[in-house]
């Protein structure tokens, strides 16, 4: 069976998992602040990470993901879901502290930044998978399809679009290079 | 006469208020770091104003419940901060938070389980948007103010085109 833990899992734990929450209010198996010392589990632990809402909210993004990194095995995956920086959701929210596009984790790719590796950490991963969002009106336009099969129009998209046709909630899927 | 507190009040100090400040530039009353205590017992206000400021503070929960806590019951508490689509939002590096028109949701309808973050209870009593004057002429402003579901759609469809000003919030605690 699968080892996931899920970060940041609130009332509802992702099946299967171990549910990590700084609320004790929640389904969390273990209580930990992100931004208070590193994840309780040893290198490795884990086949699959999964923080839906969560990084747009912690104080050191690369800190973080390092962690994330450490304790997912070589080959497991990361799956984060945040939402776009033009979405309502990315503002309405007084503690999150940081505001994303589909770039934004560029840093943690091999040759990510302009077909080098960035300097910032050493911790690296691949995008296996993202799918973006948009609103209603948008995806039944047949943007959201377009976004999500072309790599050209995302880019072009993101350079002259999107504070038109606004992102919604991007999903990343990031497999673990050891 | 009521008691009114001017937090972050800088050079314009609301008349008759109290201000409290970390700068000894302006018309402050009281100087200390407020940002995780207010030096003032409970429910010492019948207003409290924060003007400009929200979008400056390290936590805007831990500064909101120190609101409430210095506040009467009932007391009034206004915020006044940039709309995150308009430059001013993004004009001072020390601006930590850009906020929109729902940003304070969590204090007047936050259901169970956001408790934990925000432990204080505002009544929303009124939010008004400013648009610029171009906007306000075209009579976008007045349909923001008048219709909250047209303030959600401006939100999520049309802020990046027909952009925000400020945002102005009267609260009410709730004890």
């Amino acid at each position: 069976m699968p080892r996931i833990l899920d970060v940041g899992c609130g009332p509802t734990k992702y099946p299967g998992s171990i549910g990590l929450d700084m609320n004790p209010s929640t389904a969390a198996d273990v209580l930990c602040h992100l931004d208070r010392g590193g994840l309780p589990f040893a290198d490795n632990s884990f086949d699959e990470l999964r923080a839906e809402h969560v990084i747009e909210h912690v104080d050191n993004i690369i800190a973080t993901m390092e962690e994330f990194h450490r304790v997912t095995r070589p080959g497991g995956k990361i799956f984060l879901a945040t939402p776009h920086y033009t979405d309502f959701s990315s503002f309405r929210d007084p503690t999150h502290r940081w505001h994303l596009n589909t770039y934004s984790f560029l840093y943690f790719y091999p040759g990510g930044m302009h077909g080098r590796d960035m300097w910032y950490t050493n911790v690296r991963m691949r995008e296996v998978k993202l799918n973006l969002k948009l609103l209603k009106l948008w995806k039944a336009l047949g943007f959201e399809f377009l976004v999500n099969h072309s790599r050209m129009f995302r880019q072009f998209w993101e350079h002259y679009l999107s504070f038109i046709i606004r992102g919604k909630l991007m999903e990343f899927t990031f497999e673990v290079i050891k | 006469m009521p008691r009114i507190l001017d937090i972050g009040c800088g050079r314009k100090k609301y008349p008759g208020s109290i201000g409290i400040d970390m700068s000894s530039a302006g018309q402050a009353d009281v100087l200390c770091d407020w940002e995780r205590t207010l030096p003032f017992a409970d429910n010492s206000f019948d207003e409290v104003r924060l003007v400009h400021i929200i979008e400056e503070v390290d936590n805007i929960f831990r500064v909101l419940a120190e609101v409430h806590r210095v506040a009467k019951p009932g007391a009034r508490v206004v915020i006044i901060t940039p709309h995150y689509t308009d430059h001013a939002s993004y004009c001072s590096p020390a601006h930590r938070w850009h906020l929109s028109s729902f940003s304070l949701w969590f204090f007047s309808e936050h259901p169970g389980e956001y408790d934990y973050y925000a432990p204080a209870n505002f009544k929303e009593r009124r939010v008004h948007v400013e648009l610029l004057r171009i906007w306000r002429a075209l009579g976008f402003q007045w349909l923001i103010n008048h219709f909250r579901w047209y303030r959600k759609f401006w939100e999520y469809y049309l802020c990046f085109l027909i952009r925000g000003k400020t945002v102005e919030w009267e609260l009410e605690a709730v004890k």
